[in-house]
């Protein structure tokens, strides 16, 4: 059984169809990319997984339960959400006895998140005076109070400085490798790549792809790029093989629907010298896009 | 429902606000305690009477409606901070959150009606030794208006729970609660005086001995004759009102989406 599972969950705000029928699980110990620019119904997602909000349609199961049906939800799930703030006039170490107590943790555990996130020197302080950054990783420390076996983050880089991003980096791997699932919510795949398994990318309210990175990278390859004396006659032969092949150059054509090694056979029966191939891959962040549906984002990126 | 509670009550303890609104209500109550004592004698019965004494013990209404505002800025403000989000995390179950808000806010309301009466107490004691009277006021009866006062400023303090869970719109439910406990209970217990002990802000500050009238504003302020509900047809009153509200929150808005 799926640790997450999401079955045709669909969320209407009056006319609006916010999430329309997603479907996708998170397998116990992934780390899983949840992905879609700003406004592709991530956070509406979670929060139903969550039971904050009432779906239209679906379901939506942590171990096979409704988060509201969990016993002590807080040991089974910690998750930061967007706009959600602890109160601002309370101190950071107030909210988290809070947490704390409610989420039935140990008081000891309070220093250890702050220690975790860095957040000790500045514990006393009122959340209220906390930088964008610092609420995020006091968000974080809220999450791993009661040291939860699945994490769901909801776009914990915002708001974080480089050296912030990398420190969130290290400390998703750091669960990683302590065997959690984590479900982590972005709108920039750089964000997220180098540290899970696999991706789950939503646009306009609607699942767009669930994939591994490995099969993403797989479709992101495009074709050959070839250099040969002769590319027309390549074009040819490689057309009569049920390859696309263009010609682009005086010398080069580019082949779609054919392996390296497919291409190098045919020329060498044909005796066609070849003095060059190039694998032509776009990059993730490309294939983001494209599944997104972003082309004037694209086009500033390239 | 225990920890709940506890969570509820660490909460308030953590507020700033929930020191200052009892600050404020010990500091206006001391004035119009003063204000009383002062003017006894001439347009009120004299501090040398029952009357007159338990006019000034029983000045602490400010600390009722404080004590409902309270309850509203608890809730409201869970979604004008956006900190329901962390709440419902932690507690899926929402009828039982209204609940623990509604009893830990009921007992730090509680403190909010003690307070205010015991300082009203001490001014209306203050002046009477400084005049030279008798107190004519025995203590049995000052206490029992102070216990009172805790339980008024503790029903009062848990509809206010219910009335910002019901409004969210913190701005709107505090507004709402001045408006209904200054101005419309005393319209309404100026000119419907039949009405007027069943009025929850008036039957609440009847728990802690005020007169009928007596802490109302405006065209309200006209303390009569006419008789509060006995103790417990008071507490009963206002217990149903608080019922009715978080029934009525707990149907509509406790199940709202929390976005």
């Amino acid at each position: 059984m799926a640790t997450l599972e999401l079955n045709q969950l669909t969320k209407h705000f009056g006319p609006v169809v916010a999430v329309d029928q997603v479907t996708f699980s998170v397998e116990q110990g992934t780390v899983v990319g949840f992905l879609g620019p700003n406004g592709a119904g991530k956070t509406t997602t979670l929060r139903m997984l969550l039971g904050l909000v009432t779906p239209t349609g679906g379901t939506a199961t942590i171990n096979g339960r409704p988060y509201r049906d969990l016993a002590e939800p807080r040991h089974v799930v910690g998750a930061t959400l967007e706009a959600s703030n602890p109160y601002p006039g309370r101190t950071a170490v107030d909210h988290l006895r809070i947490e704390a107590l409610a989420g039935d943790a140990p008081r000891a555990r309070v220093d250890e998140v702050l220690d975790l996130v860095d957040l000790t020197e500045a514990a006393g302080r009122r959340v209220g005076q906390y930088s964008l950054g610092m609420r995020q990783r006091l968000g974080l420390a809220t999450a791993l109070l009661c040291d939860p076996e699945i994490l769901i983050l909801d776009e914990p880089a915002n708001g974080l400085d480089p050296e912030g991003v990398h420190w969130l980096r290290r400390l998703l791997r750091h669960l990683a490798t302590e065997g959690r699932t984590v479900l982590v919510s972005s709108h920039i795949l750089a964000e997220v790549a180098q540290t899970v398994d696999s991706v789950v990318i939503m646009d306009h309210g609607r699942l767009v792809s669930q994939a591994t990175l490995a099969e993403l990278t797989e479709r992101a390859a495009q074709g050959i790029r070839v250099r040969t004396p002769r590319p027309e006659q390549l074009a040819t032969l490689l057309a009569e093989n049920g390859a696309a092949a263009y010609v682009v150059g005086p010398d080069r054509l580019e082949v779609t629907g054919a392996s390296g090694e497919l291409i190098g056979t045919l020329a060498a029966e044909a005796a066609i010298p070849i003095f060059e191939t190039t694998a032509e891959t776009a990059d993730l962040e490309d294939i983001f896009l494209q599944l997104t549906g972003n082309p004037a984002e694209k086009e500033a990126i390239r | 429902m225990n920890r709940l509670v506890r969570v509820e009550l660490l909460k308030l303890r953590t507020m700033r606000v929930t020191y200052g609104l009892l600050g404020v209500s010990i500091a206006i109550t001391a004035f119009f305690a003063s204000l009383q004592a002062s003017g006894a004698g001439r347009a009120v019965a004299p501090l040398s009477t029952a009357a007159g004494l338990g006019d000034v013990t029983t000045a602490g209404g400010v600390a009722m409606i404080l004590a409902a505002v309270l309850g509203v800025i608890v809730t409201s403000g869970e979604f004008r901070h956006t900190s329901a989000t962390l709440t419902y995390l932690a507690t899926p179950n929402r009828r039982k959150v209204l609940g623990a808000k509604a009893i830990a806010t009921a007992l730090v309301g509680a403190c909010y009606g003690v307070a205010a009466w015991i300082v009203a107490t001490a001014v209306g004691l203050i002046f009477v030794a400084s005049h030279g009277d008798h107190v004519t006021l025995g203590a049995g009866a000052l206490i029992g208006h102070v216990v009172g006062a805790g339980v008024g400023g503790a029903l009062l303090a848990a509809l206010g729970v219910a009335v910002g869970s019901l409004v969210r719109a913190q701005l709107a439910g505090v507004i709402g609660v001045f408006v209904w406990c200054l101005v419309i209970e005393s319209v309404i217990g100026a000119n419907f005086t039949a009405v007027r002990p069943y009025l929850p802000y008036t039957a609440a500050t009847t728990l802690g001995g005020a007169k009928l009238g007596a802490a109302a504003f405006g065209p309200g302020f006209t303390v009569t004759a006419q008789e509060a509900l006995p103790f417990l047809a008071a507490a009963a009153i206002v217990v149903a009102i608080d019922a009715a509200v978080a029934l009525l929150a707990e149907r509509t808005t406790v199940r709202h989406d929390i976005t």
